[in-house]
């Protein structure tokens, strides 16, 4: 349901005069439901503490420690979507993928599990169910929240049609029902159009089914039904790490139109195809909390930014970070999010300091596992140029390697404490 | 203290639950976004803040002596020590200006890694390393004037795969001034390589 914020309320109202009489009637009928921290520090709020928000906050207390940060994320813990697809494989644990938040709470984060409700960019306030937070600059990383609509039967189902596209019980769920389909079964996998969270994602998953599969159950199958016209990432190295895998039957541009989990059959464009276990990873777009906030453009899916400061274009002092932004020429990633959660704390940081804002570009590094001992990678370095994000240089391994495994864990090693730590 | 140790990684790669460590109980000095901090503040997504690496794989560039850090940077940047993820960060290192930015890494202490080994293997590793000794010295700090970086306290596993890529020639190919060191690593047995690490990863 679309949140009524003080901005879309206002617009509402239309004559500003009106609005500004309003408001007053507002904040005073707020005044049971006031301020639920108050603070004389200034205040960075963050919203979503996953890669981009946990980092963000934490680097906001190590820029300037006098700065109050308050971190909003309902969650009790941090599930890292990097390597989860090894759970489905029986290679990891969720929980060695899991992480609390005492981290950034030793480092003065207020780590608050709540949800925030609204965005008041105007008033400079976050709703929360029990009252509000000022701040004096806001980082927002909502993270994907996914476009039921576009498969027909899915909003009825979106509880038992399975994305396990943010690591948690849908992972395990999962997991488990993999664990149980018979041999000869087919696990249809649905990968969504393009922009989705993580682009090798989906096949890197499809080579964990694939070897768990092959391993364990050497009749069954592996379905992809992708929306897309070629594998989106890593083409080539996928491609042959597949070699491996004759269990994988890949269909390219065979977008999922609608599923009837009664059935257990998916539908596309061409055909209607039944399954004994189903992955369907829906089409994506920011998180909710930026769609109520208005915070997505014209497409109503994407948050476009500030290069330099991920400050938004439509909401001054509000800074989006993480998958749901647009715009600059780098993957929906991990590395990518926590690199934008630096750079907007270092944007908050300097601009509530009355500094220049500097100019830094963010990174890429994502490695993705093809068997149980072998991953691939592609690297992206960038820089400012002119106010903008350009790419240096993509470079992909030259092939499939244990070596690039244990830099796949050593980067978890490293990041995961960045994130979190 | 991590609630589950880094140090199950080689072996156990895959079994090994790395929890990040928390946050050390004192209050560190604000890092100055002003200056070539806010630059390489990315860096950390591998190489950890300031550069001290905790993860076995990637090395600890705190510390570095200059020169070998921008003889590096630029060894990877034109593909002489090829590398798929150092390759086109290098370049991006020089776009933001190698001077600094290996300065930047120098003036950090260097932490050790925090990486446990096995003391027996450090026992085999010392015996193993008396012809390593000849360049990189009774400390493994090496001789910066020389070019010769220190090996004292660098993750076992960032240790022990330079060894697999110096012994392969995979590691700056060709390149003249390595050869003595290849044709070295070519004699010493692939077996010894993790005591080695192992032992170098415990110097200070």
């Amino acid at each position: 349901m679309r949140k009524l914020t003080r901005r879309t309320f206002l617009r509402a109202s239309g004559a500003g005069a009106v609005g500004a009489a309003l408001a007053g009637g507002l904040a005073g009928c707020a005044s049971t439901m006031g301020e639920t921290q108050p603070t004389s520090r200034r205040r960075v709020v963050v919203i979503g503490g996953g890669w981009g928000g946990a980092t963000a906050a934490k680097y906001v207390r190590l820029g300037d420690p006098r700065i109050d940060v308050v971190l909003l994320e309902p969650n009790r813990q941090f599930i890292s979507c990097p390597f989860s697809n090894l759970v489905l494989a029986g290679l990891r644990s969720l929980d060695s993928l899991s992480f609390g938040y005492d981290g950034l709470r030793q480092r003065g984060v207020t780590v608050r599990h709540e949800t925030a409700l609204a965005i008041e960019p105007d008033t400079k306030r976050v709703r929360l169910a029990s009252g509000y937070l000022a701040y004096d600059r806001l980082i927002v990383s909502p993270g994907v929240d996914f476009l039921w609509d576009q498969v027909e039967g899915l909003p009825a189902a979106r509880d038992t049609v399975l994305h396990a596209w943010k690591a948690g019980p849908q992972t395990v769920e999962l997991a488990r029902q993999i664990q149980a389909m018979p041999d000869g079964g087919v696990f249809v996998l649905t990968v969504p159009p393009v922009a989705y969270r993580c682009p090798p994602g989906p096949y890197e998953r499809i080579s964990m089914v694939a070897w768990y599969l092959k391993a364990q159950k050497p009749r069954a199958k592996v379905l992809v039904l992708d929306a897309n016209p070629n594998i989106v990432s890593k083409t080539a190295l996928f491609r042959e790490a597949w070699k491996a895998y004759p269990n994988i039957e890949y269909r390219a541009t065979n977008r999922v139109i609608a599923v009837d989990p009664g059935a257990k059959a998916v539908r596309t464009e061409f055909d209607r195809i039944t399954y004994d276990v189903l992955n369907l990873i829906p089409p994506q777009r920011a998180g909710q909390i930026a769609v109520d906030a208005d915070l997505v453009g014209a497409d109503k899916r994407w948050c476009e930014v500030s290069h330099v400061t991920y400050e938004s274009v439509k909401a001054p002092g509000v800074h989006v970070v993480g998958d749901a932004t647009t715009g600059l020429p780098v993957p929906k990633s991990g590395n990518v999010a926590n690199n934008m959660g630096k750079i907007a704390a270092i944007a908050a940081v300097s601009l509530l300091n009355d500094k220049p804002v500097p100019s830094v570009a963010p990174g890429n590094t994502c490695y993705s596992w093809v068997s149980d001992r072998e991953a691939i990678a592609v690297v992206n370095a960038y820089k400012i140029e002119n106010g903008k994000v350009v790419q240096i240089e993509q470079r992909l391994t030259p092939a499939q390697s244990p070596a690039v495994a244990a830099r796949a864990v050593g980067w978890t090693q490293s990041i995961w404490q960045d994130v979190v730590g | 203290m991590p609630r589950a140790h880094i140090a199950a990684v080689g072996a156990a790669l895959l079994a090994a639950a790395s929890a990040p460590p928390p946050a050390s109980a004192q209050t560190p000095a604000p890092m100055p976004y002003e200056t070539t901090v806010a630059r390489v503040v990315t860096c950390a997504a591998c190489h950890g803040v300031n550069g001290n690496s905790k993860s076995d794989a990637m090395p600890i560039i705190a510390g570095m002596d200059v020169g070998y850090f921008k003889k590096q940077v630029q060894a990877y940047a034109a593909n002489a020590r090829p590398s798929p993820e150092m390759g086109p960060y290098a370049k991006q290192i020089l776009d933001i200006g190698l001077d600094a930015v290996a300065g930047h890494f120098a003036a950090q202490r260097m932490e050790p890694t925090p990486l446990k080994v096995d003391a027996a293997a450090v026992q085999r590793g010392r015996a193993a390393a008396a012809p390593c000794v000849v360049c990189h010295g009774a400390n493994g700090k090496g001789d910066p004037a020389k070019g010769i970086p220190s090996l004292a306290g660098q993750p076992p596993g960032y240790l022990r795969d330079q060894i697999r890529l110096f012994r392969q020639d995979a590691r700056n190919p060709g390149d003249a001034a390595l050869a003595a060191l290849k044709a070295l690593m070519k004699t010493l047995p692939e077996a010894q390589d993790a005591d080695l690490a192992a032992y170098y990863s415990t110097l200070r």
